[in-house]
């Protein structure tokens, strides 16, 4: 555990995780983490955005080019958002994938906007989540991602939202941050919320809804 | 009402403004002031100077959104309009910090509220930082005349009921209430503040001073990003600023010398002692980026028996100043009570949870409403506020450690909250935090409300109000700028903004910054035209 001081030290959130806190989390030494980013990139396939997909690859919209989530992020949001959205998606398969596809290209245009500073704190996030050595022994998922089941998934999110390593709510508060904004803040999924959207009137009075 | 477009038509009729991003050669301008940041301290500034006859060069780093942009669009507001695309964060990531960035800074995505600075606060710094000239006598005229500027006057409409519960709790209670007094003409009561005001109702700096800058041949360039005061022995020789490329993110290569007389910052307080410290701004006693306040905000979320629709209606139009002085000025953390609106994309990212009960929650938004407290801080010793630092690649970030003085005082404003719903009716109420269940009386939230852990992270923060950084002060040794934000070792420097405050405002902070941006542009401009 961390002692509260250190806790509330405020040092640079994931990047901490690479140094002191790591071994007094008790599950293993600095070494390894610090060269969890360098590895993953050495790996060759992990740090590079996915770019524009195939739709058979990747069951997306192929004309969406991801500018920041890798093949691997993506594999991580495919197992995590059924656990956040679960009830919520269409149970039919082709309905189910496609939001599921467009909330994870919602979150990488979102990430987009994040500037260099986030998005090397998410880089982090991400790496130490899809790597699979600091998966098993930091997030202790113990398949790949493509193999987590949702009850899985949800076990993940519920012990870094209960334990009391800051950095972990932190991570868990980071991860269901972006999904909860990108999904619940769509259009198609407003109604899951009772939003109507702007009211109609307003919409009609005014002049940058008019067609040019 | 007017549909009239004031951006569009200030365009059409040959403003001076340059959109960075299409620059594609290094260039050099001159004027005689040249003013970093568009918000609540730069707009005034640069309208006061405008007007007073003085050439004045604006830089903002956002972008010039206007009338066509806002389109009540949560994702896309979020992503062009504000920091970080929304993601800022103090460093540890425990407090979450929204502020604008875009021509009008924060005035335009703000909720519209306009509190003068409390008498309480403007007697603590004449009493504790040598400012005896901003006594509430002293400020009153300047106040009254941005009032006058900015259309300020309490809300004549009815409350939306989000607001109206917080008034039918503190009546219940016997606790004092009040309308807010809002910057805004002819609005609509829609809901849209914090997205960018669809009608132009709102008269923050977008509508008033940007416009009346420009229409007195002030020049803005915009999506470019200051880098650089550059000095020349013990003045500033010009400021080194960066183009942002088409995404508006990131450097485009292309670099802008602007040359001045004066330099004006006014980039935040996050953004201000950022750039003093790129700058190496003379700093003998290293109080660039000290005392740092944000008033900390947590918040409680009730279910309530009527449709509360929280997205809809002026956001913010009741508040509570029952504890923000009760213990007096320096005593325990006071706070001050007020409404969050409640937007889907916004509601599900500030409520943490995921799985069925975050679909639960989400799904009763409509009979949801929120109370949200503002810690005021740095009035006491236990409370000396956060640090601004520069990262590694040179950007700003702010350190806020909570003490245990603001834990006592949040945990106080967590009571202070469920009180208020549950006697407003709640059918019942949870603290956004990340242990709390749902309570479904007063006397089991108070009893959990005592024993819950006051811990970062699982305590949900957030600000929306940043001040110091570049505090203002009679002492050099205590102090970034004088109380005419003149900076006490660089005679052609000064600092307009809320990054002066030597404490939090202990209200809504536009109203104050606006005032003291106007008085101290009305000193500087005698003094440069003299």
């Amino acid at each position: 555990m961390l002692d509260p001081s250190d806790a509330r030290s405020g040092d640079t959130g994931f990047a901490r995780l690479d140094r002191r806190s790591f071994l007094k989390t008790g599950l293993g030494g600095t070494l390894f983490l610090a060269t969890v980013s360098a590895t993953a990139g050495l790996s060759g396939c992990a740090t590079a955005p996915a770019g524009q997909l195939g739709a058979v690859d990747t069951r997306m919209d192929a004309r969406y080019q991801f500018r920041f989530l890798t093949r691997d992020d993506i594999q991580l949001f495919e197992a995590l958002l059924p656990a956040m959205f679960g009830p919520t998606l269409p149970e039919q398969p082709q309905a189910r994938r496609l939001a599921i596809a467009s909330t994870i290209e919602r979150i990488d245009a979102g990430i987009d906007n994040f500037g260099p500073a986030n998005q090397q704190e998410l880089r982090r996030l991400f790496d130490l989540l899809t790597f699979g050595f600091t998966r098993v022994t930091i997030a202790r998922v113990w398949s790949r991602w493509s193999n987590v089941s949702t009850a899985e998934a949800n076990a993940f999110l519920e012990r870094w939202r209960t334990s009391g390593v800051g950095l972990f709510n932190n991570g868990y508060i980071a991860l269901t941050k972006i999904s909860n904004v990108a999904f619940y803040g769509g259009r198609d999924q407003w109604h899951l919320s009772g939003y109507p959207g702007p009211p109609q009137w307003a919409v009609d009075a005014l002049p940058q809804f008019k067609p040019a | 009402m007017s549909l009239t477009d004031r951006i569009a038509q200030g365009l059409e009729a040959g403003w001076k403004v340059t959109d960075a991003t299409t620059l594609t050669d290094n260039q050099t301008h001159e004027a005689d002031v040249v003013i970093v940041g568009t918000g609540a301290g730069g707009g005034t500034t640069a309208e006061i100077l405008a007007k007073s006859g003085l050439s004045v060069i604006l830089v903002e780093e956002g972008r010039l959104y206007y009338q066509k942009d806002f389109t009540m669009d949560e994702h896309s507001a979020y992503a062009s309009l504000y920091q970080e695309g929304m993601s800022r964060t103090t460093r540890d990531g425990a407090i979450a910090i929204l502020q604008g960035r875009c021509v009008g800074g924060s005035t335009t995505v703000n909720w519209t509220s306009s509190f003068r600075t409390p008498d309480q606060t403007l007697t603590y710094w004449a009493e504790n930082f040598g400012l005896e000239n901003l006594s509430p006598e002293a400020m009153a005229p300047w106040f009254e005349g941005r009032e006058q500027r900015h259309t300020v006057a309490p809300w004549q409409t009815p409350p939306n009921v989000n607001n109206d519960i917080l008034r039918q709790g503190c009546e219940q209670l016997g606790y004092s209430w009040q309308t807010i007094p809002r910057n805004v003409k002819g609005c609509w009561n829609l809901g849209y503040c914090g997205v960018g005001c669809p009608t132009n109702a709102k008269q923050g700096a977008l509508m008033t001073t940007i416009p009346g800058a420009l229409d007195h041949q002030a020049r803005l360039f915009h999506g470019l990003r200051a880098e650089r005061l550059v000095m020349n022995q013990d003045r500033i020789d010009h400021l080194q600023a960066s183009a942002m490329a088409t995404d508006g993110i990131t450097p485009s290569g292309v670099t802008v010398t602007l040359k001045a007389r004066h330099f004006v910052v006014a980039a935040s307080a996050i953004g201000s002692p950022g750039l003093l410290l790129r700058s190496d701004i003379p700093d003998p006693h290293a109080r660039i980026g000290k005392r740092s306040f944000i008033h900390p905000v947590n918040a409680t979320i009730a279910q309530m028996p009527e449709q509360v629709d929280p997205f809809y209606g002026a956001p913010q139009s009741i508040y509570s100043d029952e504890f923000n002085f009760r213990h007096g000025v320096d005593g325990p953390a006071g706070f001050k009570l007020e409404v969050p609106p409640l937007h889907p994309g916004m509601s599900a990212g500030v409520v943490p949870g995921h799985g069925q009960e975050q679909v639960d929650a989400m799904a009763s938004l409509p009979w949801t409403q929120s109370v949200i407290a503002l810690m005021r801080d740095g009035f006491h010793p236990e409370s000396p506020g956060g640090t601004v630092t520069l990262r590694d690649d040179g950007s700003p970030v702010l350190d806020y450690p909570i003490t245990d003085y603001l834990w006592q005082g949040l945990r106080q404003a967590y009571l202070a909250m469920a009180e208020v719903q549950f006697a407003a009716g709640a059918s019942r109420v949870r603290l956004v935090h990340l242990d709390s269940d749902w309570y479904t009386s007063w006397a089991e939230a108070r009893a959990a409300i005592n024993s819950i852990a006051m811990e970062p992270h699982r305590v949900r923060l957030f600000t929306a109000h940043q001040m110091g950084g570049c505090g203002m002060g009679q002492d050099p040794q205590a102090s970034v700028v004088n109380g005419f934000g003149e900076h006490h070792q660089v005679s052609n420097l000064s600092i307009h903004d809320a990054s002066v405050f030597p404490t939090s405002i202990g209200a809504n902070p536009q109203l104050s910054i606006y005032a003291l941006a106007a008085r101290n542009s009305a000193r500087l401009a005698g003094k440069l035209r003299g």
